[in-house]
């Protein structure tokens, strides 16, 4: 476990600058990944159960249909789909977790998102059950999908303006310690629309009915 | 002694990366003459007063504006294609709220049906009603606090929810729990797999109308908890891993009322199944319903019993072992047809396969300590860990980032049922409402999971 | 004064009383049969039920009773108002009138009437009304597709129902059922001689009156509570009422029917003389309806619910054909024996 004997100097990163140590049991995997992925990904890093790549975000759906289509690679499972924020003007990165039979490890695939243009490639053609992690993502990191058919917010309410997992989320709470404190309609209280109750009554008479 | 970790150096780890800061100048607070917030009453009444005078309504609560604007009613134009899909009604057709109160939605949960008569035509579920923020709140919680923070998420099986994030963090930090940990987990865990499914037995049948199966699944359930209770001092939300192992170790009580739940509990699954498995009716609202392919459901990612009952056999503890399942003799069960009969019976072999393992665990249990030594606030080293596990709804995963402090720096928990509710709008069409709740029942979605 | 008048008023005091001291009597039935249905419920589902009110929880039924009488009766705000609050008296008159013909004893019987099982079936089918009234009045989804559902069950049922006793009718020779219970009395109780009507007769009265497992129209796990759901107070407690006498009344039913009404079984002497026989013959009607009403509050416990296209299903294309026969073979029973 090569990165954890690593003395820690300077500024704390996440990243891993380190060599590569490819475990035995992993090496077919990151002997393939070289051979037919070579030019579309970067950083290979290997734990004893995981091998990580990261791969740009114009070539990710390729990559993903050659992992999941490719014999050799066989990774027909998408277990997870994750979002990172890596603070305040750096990067997102959205991070998929393939699982195959033939290979003993998870394969973690990085992706870059750059955080003015949160733009990325959905893998909804490939996979559908990334929808709901894509719609979550949204939600919670403000990562566009291009191509998904139903990017809409899933947990919060379907107005919501705010990404609340970014690292730069602030709650009413917290408002000394924004930059823009007291600026915000969020933290005005007499900004407070009241009002909604006033729409409900109002689209009563129309078709539908209350339910 | 087992694994203790030194660093070398011992040096102390810096501040976790903050945010840049401008300077906390806060803006001066409005006068006292001016009115901050305006009585809902006299506003309403304004309102009403001048209908159609927009110089009322404050400026801010036009869209453009952050606020607590809540949904309006489905006259806004839908946002997306596939909402335009289903919002829009054809001839003949009527949204249905299975609203987020309902006596059968698993949790806090809206499907919006679109029917025609009693037809599904199309469904989307919306979600959200029991969200947390469990995923930002362990960012600012300890490693160990953090264990505690994701009971709640699928409780019905709160075991489960703290074995991942268990793991994740000792493949952070850079341990293995003890032997005997591992199996102690083991044994809760299978514990908790027993009677999450003897529950959903009961919750099949509820929905279906039978009164009483349910009512026997929680004498089984009521045994199992008094039991856990014993060994972790809660009954539902049991704070019992640790990272390193477990917390407490097995003691007497545990012992004899594993004995005594040990020798009645098959006959107590036998009265549920009695009722339910051979059933004419409950086999003619079961069988055939809902089918999902094994393709299908490989693309929609769901994962656990539902997937074994469409025939593909991919179980976690099988495909990336985690200690001591290696070392557990076992096989994968599946069920030919995927339909809702086959998830049931699916997880009544689940069931009784978890039995099994329980035997297994009690007779190979090691000796030893059951939580290595780790400090109060552990720091990993900064890196990535992903960790999945067996849950009783399918793969339950953790991936979590660490900057070297000692809060995680992302914590993402993928639970199994969210992924599985994307189910639902592909298997419903074409079915009677009744039938909605028969498949959302055979899927056993769990809402504080699907929720977070 | 004239006979005739004396016998008019006579008769029709006699009608206000048998009537005043039925409607009475639905509301005890009524308590007797929900508490039934909540202890014994309990006891097969191996807890104890209600246990805390009056000695064994008895008086939990009627605080039941009492407590929808202390809720609000709120009504919607869109709904039909007029028949809003028509709907529940509607169902529940029709659950009281159809007590009008029942003998409870020789002799107990509010209208002795020489057509009384036509009178029944039709009276028992005026809930229909009620319900698909109560459905639509009620400006909800829900309860409208509750009360579709109701009316489509009930009216597919009405027609098995009346089929399986039309056999028993050609076999006795007679509509009233006073007269049935004394045939019954000459040759043995009408269940050995239909032996398929019976079994219709039961399905088709438990879809009748919705009692699980052919209770969706109420079925609280879908639709919450179907055509009741916008409603509260005394207004509920109605249809809660209704619902428990109607199963009184039909398991009375079945028993005067099939089960020889006021009549004891073989040990015993079949009736007995004055004041003495008309105790007796209400000890053992009620004594063998109540058995029934357990029959069927077991049979809630037991099985889960059927759909509704498999409801219809069921009526149409097996229990229809199956009336029909048991109708073919008791005539052609009765000319060979000459009955």
């Amino acid at each position: 476990m090569g990165h954890l004997r690593r003395p820690r100097a300077g500024a704390p990163r996440l990243g891993r600058g380190r060599p590569l140590t490819a475990p035995a049991a992993a090496g077919p995997l990151v002997r393939l990944l070289g051979d037919k992925l070579g030019d579309a990904t970067s950083e290979l890093w290997t734990d004893e159960d995981t091998v990580e790549v990261q791969v740009p975000g114009d070539k990710i759906v390729d990559t993903l249909r050659t992992l999941r289509d490719d014999p050799d690679f066989g990774f027909f499972f998408l277990a997870d789909a994750a979002a990172v924020d890596y603070g305040v003007g750096e990067r997102f990165e959205v991070v998929y977790h393939l699982y195959s039979d033939k290979h003993p490890t998870w394969l973690r695939v990085r992706v870059p998102v750059d955080r003015e243009n949160p733009l990325t490639p959905t893998v909804t053609g490939l996979w559908e059950g990334a929808m709901f992690h894509e719609r979550e993502m949204y939600d919670m990191m403000g990562i566009v999908f291009e191509g998904n058919r139903d990017l809409r917010r899933i947990y919060m309410s379907p107005d919501y303006r705010s990404f609340p997992q970014r690292k730069d989320f602030l709650l009413p709470d917290d408002a000394a310690d924004s930059p823009a404190a007291g600026n915000m309609p969020l933290e005005r209280p007499e900004t407070w629309d009241l009002t909604r109750l006033q729409d409900a009554a109002a689209h009563r008479d129309e078709p539908g009915g209350p339910v | 002694m087992t694994t203790t970790r030194k660093r070398p150096g011992a040096e102390k780890a810096p501040a976790k990366p903050t945010p840049k800061r401008a300077s906390t100048r806060r803006k001066a607070a409005p006068a006292d003459d001016e009115p901050r917030i305006r009585d809902p009453l006299e506003l309403e009444a304004a309102l009403e007063a001048a209908p159609g005078d927009e110089s009322l309504r404050p400026e801010t609560t036009r869209p453009e504006f952050y606020g607590f604007d809540i949904v309006p009613p489905p006259d806004r134009p839908p946002q997306t294609e596939r909402e335009r899909e289903v919002y829009t009604l054809g001839d003949g057709e009527m949204l249905v709220n299975m609203g987020p109160q309902h006596p059968s939605t698993h949790g806090v949960m809206r499907l919006v049906l679109k029917v025609r008569g009693e037809v599904v035509i199309d469904l989307d579920p919306v979600l959200g009603y029991l969200h947390r923020g469990i995923e930002k709140l362990c960012e600012n919680a300890t490693y160990t606090t953090v264990l505690t923070y994701v009971d709640p998420m699928d409780y019905m099986s709160a075991m489960h929810n703290e074995h991942a994030p268990a793991l994740a963090f000792e493949k952070l930090y850079g341990i293995k729990a003890p032997r005997r940990a591992e199996y102690i987990r083991a044994l809760v865990v299978e514990l908790n797999r027993v009677f999450s499914h003897g529950l959903m037995m009961g919750f099949l049948a509820l929905d279906l109308g039978g009164l009483t199966p349910i009512l026997y699944g929680f004498i089984n359930r009521d045994q199992v908890v008094d039991l856990l209770s014993s060994i972790s001092g809660q009954r539902m939300l049991f704070n019992f891993f640790r990272v390193g192992g477990v917390n407490f170790d097995v003691n007497d009580e545990f012992l004899s009322r594993l004995g005594k739940w040990r020798a009645g509990v098959l006959d107590t699954i036998e009265m549920n199944e009695k009722i339910l498995t051979e059933n004419e009716i409950f086999g003619a609202r079961t069988k055939g319903l809902g089918v999902l392919t094994a393709k299908d459901a490989i693309s929609l990612g769901v994962t656990g019993p539902n997937l074994r009952a469409s025939g593909v056999p991919f179980d976690v503890r099988k495909a990336h072992p985690y200690p001591p399942y290696p070392e557990l003799e076992f096989d994968v069960i599946t069920q030919q047809g995927g339909d809702t009969y086959a998830r049931y019976m699916q997880r009544v072999a689940e069931l009784k396969q978890s039995i099994h393992l329980i035997d297994q665990i009690v007779d190979r249990m090691p000796h030893g300590p059951v939580q290595a030594q780790v400090p109060g606030i552990i720091r990993p080293k900064p890196g990535r860990a992903y960790a999945a596990i067996e849950s009783p709804r399918g793969l339950y995963s953790v991936y979590a980032i660490s900057d070297g402090g000692p809060n995680p720096y992302r914590f993402r928990m993928r639970d199994p049922s969210f992924i599985t509710l994307q189910v639902m709008p592909k298997l419903m069409p074409g079915h009677l409402i009744a039938d909605t709740m028969a498949v959302m029942a055979s899927l056993d979605p769990i809402m504080g999971g699907v929720d977070k | 004064m004239d006979q005739g008048l004396i016998d008019l008023l006579l008769g029709v005091g006699r009608f206000v009383l048998a009537t005043t001291f039925l409607l009475l009597l639905t509301v005890p039935t009524a308590f007797i049969v929900g508490q039934m249905e909540l202890k014994i419920m309990a006891q097969m589902q191996l807890r104890y039920g209600p246990n805390r009110v009056g000695p064994w929880g008895m008086f939990q039924s009627a605080v039941h009773g009492f407590k929808m009488l202390a809720k609000e009766d709120q009504t919607p705000d869109r709904a039909d108002v007029p028949t809003f609050t028509l709907a529940p008296y509607m169902v529940f008159m029709a659950a009281a009138m159809s007590m009008l013909v029942i003998p409870f004893a020789p002799g107990i019987v509010a209208i002795d009437s020489e057509i009384g099982v036509i009178y029944f079936f039709a009276v028992i089918g005026l809930s229909v009304v009620g319900m698909l009234l109560a459905g639509w009045a009620s400006y909800n989804k829900y309860s409208l597709l509750g009360g579709l559902r109701s009316a489509a069950q009930m009216v597919s049922y009405e027609i098995p129902l009346t089929l399986s006793i039309v056999g028993l009718v050609v076999l006795t020779g007679s509509l009233s059922f006073t007269h049935i219970v004394e045939w019954q009395l000459e040759h043995g109780w009408a269940v050995i001689w239909q032996i398929i009507g019976f079994p219709i007769f039961f399905i088709a009265a438990a879809a009748e009156i919705n009692r699980t497992p052919f209770d969706m129209v109420e079925a609280d796990s879908e639709i919450v509570a179907g055509p009741f759901t916008e409603y509260s107070g005394m207004r509920f407690g109605f249809f809660y009422f209704a619902e428990y006498v109607a199963l009184f009344i039909m398991c009375a039913i079945m028993v005067t029917l099939f089960f020889g009404g006021w009549l004891a079984p073989w040990p015993f002497p079949a009736q007995l003389e004055g004041f003495a026989g008309t105790v007796y013959g209400l000890f053992w009607f009620f004594l063998k309806t109540y058995l029934f009403v357990i029959v069927a509050v077991w049979v809630r416990a037991t099985l889960p619910r059927v759909r509704v296209d498999q409801l219809m299903g069921a009526s149409w294309k097996v229990l229809l054909p199956l009336a029909l026969v048991n109708l073919f073979v008791t005539a052609i029973v009765v000319l060979a024996l000459n009955l």
